[in-house]
């Protein structure tokens, strides 16, 4: 009987083993029967038990996968020697494991009803669980028989299975990490992966980034929480926001969108599992549950980082909407200038001083005469200045004379206004051709832009004139139209708003006048009262291009600047804005024009980008001041830029950065006018006045009503500003105007540089040129010296001259002459402002 | 004006810049990568797109109905197609006459019947033009991006001497000018992703050689005086900026250019005479030669257009049915050609050729049959002659497009337009987003490509919702 007994025992054993596998089958497939038949619902309807059970999942794992790996490893201790004294450690471990991978399994099961996990991963994950836990078991049961008789073939067998039961754990345990945590989660962070970001080395290791736990930074978090409102904006607000609440909810508010919807909260801050607005976006779109409910699926990259939002916590900084975005001063402010420091008495000097003595920087030397001269006079007048007037300037012994000399540059009134013309047409979308003008949907203000530069009009009356036009400036407020219909948010009473709040105010209303805000506290209702200034009749509200059948009123974006009489004629109601968009108390307005400026001149605004003035700038009290000052003194331009470029400030040397990213960090500081690269304009007219002209006469697009003599010392040629856009000057980064741009691109890129290789244009002025210059200047000796002081404003080197002789000659050809030419006007030296 | 720093630079900043602060404080771009289509297998290199413009009609191409012959006195209502059908190399599919050198080789590609053009009420071909090429509907708040812009930023050139978007056949000086401009533009990506233009192929050599009469020997050594003059410039004293790093390095790229032995696959002539020959059936054919000779030293995007000119070319509002037979002449042998030839020089299965055009045309139907738009050619009920006869409306309910090779499958019929007027789209509707993702999928660009502008994110395709039609790809 014992015999028998002591035999049965281990086939108990057996069975039992046997029947729970059956029992894990039956079970998987009930609960998939069960998840089918309930459909989505499943995970709400389960009891409660069950998903609290299932969610120990996570946890309880990790004791089998411990318990089991330790006896694989303990077992090699007993190679030499089965019944070593570890052996009854290693049985303890093998069978409470076996019966922790059990329970894990199941509550594994339990947990991927739950669903939000990628299917292939779990199924995977839930076979190799099932298999390790069974083969744990057989390992324990053929333990057991093997301590009551010993069989070496057996023992083997035990190994073997114990080897792959560690295997197995630890394998199903990558993949339950890989659901949790994403498939990349380790492998992202290898230096031969391609999302390796090698930034993220020197500030944060390895073990760090395994901590789930890991807190962002503010600004993180701050730019984690925009991305997921850009996404919650274009997908959620059309039934979830202000105008429409679907299901009591509302996801554009912070206090809302955690406060959940009729059924409870939506966002579990960390937990994945129990938010259900996570789970309804993964559901495939033919879900009746599935989110959004009308429009379609959310991409993959928009799931993952709400999904990566949701796991760390749901970040949303600061508890007042506000503070999220720094909103700037509107009214003007006088600050009281610091006092005189080393006799620089200028004010915005003063200011430097203060800033310079704040940041320990010591006032460099200001740059040489030529240095200076060509920099201002290309700011000024957009022209290289000429030899001789570069010798008159550098002999002018009078102590004041770089004021002088600025006063000079800016009585030069064709010259200057011709330069400037080409800011005003980017900043404006001004030109003589483009889409628009075919079906008669755009109107030229060239005629009325240039005039008003030449008479130095007023900067309030300036805006005035546009936002309120005659028929000369119109061209501005009504816009580009298309035939035909476009999108709501691009008809041409929201162009006119969203240029008049870029240009004037430095206001991004590009993305409320399509839905609310989310990179400012600006709303569409916001957008459209501003737009219904420029409307015949107010405006139906669309959101995302869709009408809603809702009105807003008329109104000014600051309700301190005044009010807008709705009820009055489109006519009356832009002379309102207009003289409210001037008035003093609109700081901001004046502020705007003034960071512009002096973006122009010193390669970078006070505040960046020159659009976005709610950004912080580098000194408000110099912005301030100055742009206080600037709306005192008449809002005179030419005054403006008199006060900047006769600074000492002004006259710093330039600075050059290695990396462009540099100039817009927010460590920035200022130490000198940033070198600039010549626009397409001042290039060519550059080219022009060093050789010969690259437009001929025919080619101009406006006539100024002046005398041919562009200036004393120039003589005349059609001036790049007042041809139409072309090849060349596009490949130089003119733009096309279609919308407003305020800034040019400061790189050279290969078509450019194919252009000035090989473009027609360019090389046929060269050539003409040089058949010029052979006849004018005859030696070489001559031709050599000329073109380095007439391109560059210097006398030629000796090492200089030594390799330009070298391709001339004694006799020198056309041909050399060309060559000569083109290397010398492709010189940084040429092309850059120092 | 000031010049600043480069607005490309800045973009990439921003974007980078807010997946940056992340990832410095926690895996997202990795983890992001690991759960979005970061990792598509591309099935293509470079893309051809060979551009019908000006409104392709699809029943007298690749779509043709019931054939009815001119006679005078026809009922317009009637005429479904002006041509008669021919058969292609697959079993019951007939294209259009005229089209039988494209159709032997639809065993090489899939032709797509279900195109459906955007509704944009008043018909304006350049501005439907840039909805194709854009994926946005003009006007846009910010510069939109020519789809060969997308790829050119996202993949670079392939081979780095061509540049990676080129853009053959259209001049920029005819009616319409302007709007076509409007989309030819990298946009907000910067000007280095714009189109490299050749309007006339057989001058294609222009473009990339030193400038006229300048042999090689002294393009080098005004290189090497470029190089000298800059070594000794006193200004190099003044170190290093951004901005002189690009011009140096743009200039020895546009030198290495138009120095390369590559520049020679622009130079037609140098094409053995029977082959040019086959292609040679004008402007659009040499174009397709040109894209050929491309793709095989290692292009990325090109586009050879048949070019838009208002009333000229595929823009039929009188004598369809004539200008159309001429239209096929020239695209029929250097299209079939196109893709024999790479299919033989085994490019085929890494290059992706887009036949399309923006929209089609038809006899009675101006828009959509359910939505008249204003303005529409007259069109007689009876036709006395015989320049009445031909798809003269714009028609945007159903069009044609083939593709071929990329990974495309071979032999293979997607959509359906119905047999009688009106001859719109009745299975698989295609719009013009999942077009572009389906070129993005095949050249591995994910769905979620965008950038930031203005701190806006702009996608690829509208909100980065188009989405790749999978069941073109075998």
């Amino acid at each position: 009987m014992k015999d028998l007994n002591k035999n049965s025992r281990p086939r108990k054993k057996v069975y039992i083993v046997i029947s729970s596998i059956i029992l894990f089958c039956i079970l998987q497939i009930s609960l998939n029967g069960f998840a089918e038949s309930t459909a989505q619902s499943a995970n709400i309807n389960t009891f409660w038990i069950w998903r609290f059970i299932g969610r120990l999942h996570p946890l309880a794992v990790h004791f089998p996968v411990a318990l089991i790996v330790l006896a694989t490893f303990l077992e090699f201790f007993t190679l030499r020697n089965f019944n070593s004294s570890l052996r009854p450690g290693i049985k303890i471990l093998i069978g409470i494991g076996a019966i922790l991978a059990c329970t894990s399994a199941i509550m594994g099961l339990l947990l991927s009803k739950e669903g939000g996990y990628e299917k292939d991963l779990v199924s995977i994950h839930q076979w190799l669980g099932i298999v390790t836990a069974c083969l744990a078991c057989i390992t324990w049961i053929v333990l057991n028989s093997l301590l009551k008789k010993t069989n070496l073939q057996l023992i083997k067998v035990y190994r073997l299975l114990l080897l792959f039961s560690g295997l197995g754990i630890m394998v199903a345990g990558h993949f339950g990490a890989a659901l949790t945590h994403g498939k990349d989660y380790l492998s992202s962070t290898l230096p031969w992966s391609q999302d390796y970001d090698g930034s993220t080395k020197s500030n944060f290791d390895l073990s760090a980034l395994k901590n789930d736990t890991t807190k962002l930074t503010k600004q993180q978090a701050i730019e984690l929480n925009i991305q997921v409102r850009a996404i919650l904006a274009h997908n959620c607000y059309k039934c979830h926001g202000a105008e429409k609440i679907k299901g009591d909810l509302r996801l554009d508010r912070r206090d809302m969108i955690f406060k959940g919807g009729e059924n409870g909260p939506v966002i579990v801050p960390g937990d994945l599992t129990a938010s259900e607005l996570y789970r309804r976006i993964i559901l495939p779109s033919s879900d009746k549950d599935a989110m959004p409910s009308k429009g379609k699926k959310l991409a993959e990259g928009d799931i993952a980082i709400i999904k990566f939002w949701i796991q760390k916590g749901a970040p949303w900084p600061d508890s007042s909407e506000k503070n999220i975005f720094r909103v700037a001063e509107l009214a003007p402010r006088n600050p009281a200038l610091p006092p005189i420091v080393n006799g620089l008495a200028n004010p915005i000097d003063r200011w430097t001083s203060q800033y310079f003595i704040k940041n320990n920087i010591a006032w460099p030397k200001l740059v040489d005469d030529k240095t200076f001269f060509k920099r201002v006079s290309l700011d000024i007048i957009g022209l290289l200045p000429n030899p001789e007037e570069l010798e008159k300037f550098t002999k002018d012994t009078r102590p004041n004379k770089r004021a002088l000399w600025i006063k000079k540059l800016l009585d030069q009134q064709d010259d200057y206004t011709t330069h400037w013309l080409s800011f005003w047409n980017d900043a404006l979308r001004n030109d003589y051709t483009g889409t628009g003008y075919i079906t008669g949907g755009r109107h030229n203000i060239t005629d009325w832009l240039y005039t008003s530069l030449k008479s130095n009009k007023p900067y309030d009356q300036f805006v005035k004139e546009l936002i309120s036009p005659n028929e000369s400036s119109k061209g501005f407020i009504e816009g580009i139209k298309w035939r035909g219909v476009v999108n709501a948010s691009q008809r041409t009473e929201m162009q006119a708003a969203q240029n008049v709040a870029q240009i004037f105010l430095g206001l991004n209303l590009k993305c409320a006048s399509c839905h609310n805000s989310f990179i400012s506290d600006w709303k569409l209702s916001d957008a459209y009262a501003f737009a219904n200034i420029f409307a015949d009749s107010s405006l139906e509200i669309n959101r995302c291009d869709k009408p809603t059948g809702k009105y807003t009123g008329t109104r000014m974006l600051w309700k301190e600047l005044g009010t807008i009489d709705s009820a009055a004629p489109r006519k009356v109601r832009q002379a309102q804005l207009a003289t409210m968009m001037v008035q003093a108390s609109n700081g901001r307005f004046y502020r705007t024009l003034v960071n512009r400026l002096w973006a122009q001149l010193m390669g970078r605004g006070l505040i960046e980008p020159v659009d976005v003035m709610d950004n912080e700038p580098w000194n408000q009290d110099l912005l301030d001041w100055m742009a206080f000052h600037f709306q005192e003194n008449k809002s005179d331009i030419k005054e403006l830029l008199y006060l900047i470029t006769s600074s000492a400030t002004y006259q710093l040397p330039s600075v050059g950065f290695r990396d462009a990213n540099k100039i817009i960090a927010q460590q920035y500081q200022f130490t000198g006018m940033l070198r600039k690269r010549m626009t397409a304009e001042q290039f060519a007219d550059a080219a022009a006045t060093t050789i010969g002209p690259l437009f001929s006469d025919s080619m101009l697009m406006y006539h100024p009503a002046y005398s041919k003599t562009l200036s004393p010392n120039h003589p005349a040629f059609a001036r790049a500003a007042l041809v139409s856009n072309n090849p060349f000057l596009i490949a130089l980064g003119r733009p096309t105007r279609e919308t407003v741009a305020t800034s040019r691109e400061s790189q050279a890129n290969l078509l450019q540089a194919l252009e000035l290789t090989n473009g027609e244009r360019f090389n046929s002025m060269i050539r003409k040129g040089a058949q010029t210059w052979k006849l004018k200047y005859v030696t070489t000796d001559r031709i050599i010296k000329e073109i380095y002081v007439r391109a560059l404003g210097r006398e030629v080197q000796l090492s200089e001259y030594q390799i330009a002789k070298k391709l001339l000659g004694d006799q020198p050809t056309n041909e050399s002459i060309e060559d000569l030419f083109w290397a010398i006007l492709l010189l940084p030296e040429f092309q850059i402002i120092y | 004006m000031s010049t600043h720093w480069d607005r490309r630079e800045f973009l990439k900043k921003s974007s980078a810049a807010s997946m940056a602060a992340l990832a410095a404080g926690a895996p997202l771009a990795g983890f992001l990568a690991g759960c979005n289509e970061a990792k598509i297998k591309s099935t293509a290199d470079t893309v051809i797109l060979l551009w019908m413009a000006g409104g392709m009609a699809h029943t007298d191409t690749f779509d043709p109905k019931r054939y009815t012959p001119f006679t005078k006195g026809m009922q317009a209502n009637d005429v479904l197609s002006t041509f008669k059908s021919v058969p292609t190399a697959l079993d019951d599919i007939y294209f259009s006459e005229g089209l039988s050198a494209i159709g032997k080789v639809l065993d090489k590609g899939t032709v797509i019947r279900s195109y459906v053009a955007a509704d944009m009420g008043h018909i304006l071909h350049s501005r439907h033009q840039y909805h194709w090429h854009t994926c946005y509907k003009p006007p846009q708040s910010v510069l939109a991006p020519h789809i060969g812009s997308w790829i050119s930023n996202q993949l670079g050139p392939v081979n780095k001497v061509i540049p990676a978007f080129i853009d053959i056949g259209q001049r920029f000086t005819l009616g319409e000018g302007e709007e076509l401009k409007a989309f030819h533009t990298a946009g907000f990506l910067g000007n280095e992703f714009g189109p490299f233009v050749i309007p006339d192929p057989s001058a294609g050599l222009e473009s990339v050689k030193p400038p006229i009469g300048m042999n090689m020997t002294r393009f080098e050594k005004r290189n090497q005086l470029y190089n000298e003059l800059m070594s000794k410039s006193p200004i190099g004293e003044m170190g290093s900026d951004y901005q002189k790093e690009s011009m140096r390095r743009s200039m020895e790229q546009a030198y290495m250019l138009l120095k390369s032995p590559e520049a020679a696959a622009f130079d037609l002539s140098k094409e053995p005479k029977e082959s040019y020959d086959i292609y040679n059936t004008g402007k659009f054919g040499l174009g397709c030669l040109m894209a050929k000779r491309l793709t095989e030293k290692g292009a990325r995007f090109i586009s050879v257009t048949t070019e838009y000119e208002p009333f000229k070319n595929w823009d039929t509002h009188d004598n369809g049915h004539t200008r159309l037979a001429d239209m096929k002449k020239q695209i029929d042998g250097p299209i079939a050609q196109l893709i024999k030839d790479l299919d033989q020089s085994g490019h085929l299965d890494r290059t992706l050729i887009i036949l399309a055009s923006e929209f089609s045309r038809d006899m009675m139907v101006e828009g959509r049959p359910d939505l008249k738009v204003q303005e529409q050619v007259d069109q007689p009920d009876i036709i006395h002659e015989l320049k009445n006869y031909g798809m003269h409306r714009h028609f945007t309910d159903g069009c044609s497009m083939l593709m071929f090779g990329g990974g495309i499958k071979k032999g293979n019929v997607y959509g359906k337009t119905a047999d009688e007027r009106p001859c719109k789209t009745i299975e698989k509707p295609i719009k013009i987003d999942q077009i572009h993702q389906t070129i993005y999928h095949a050249l591995g660009i994910p769905q979620d490509t965008h950038y930031l502008v203005e701190k806006r994110p702009f996608y690829t395709t509208p909100d980065g919702l188009g989405k790749a039609a999978m069941d073109l790809f075998s």
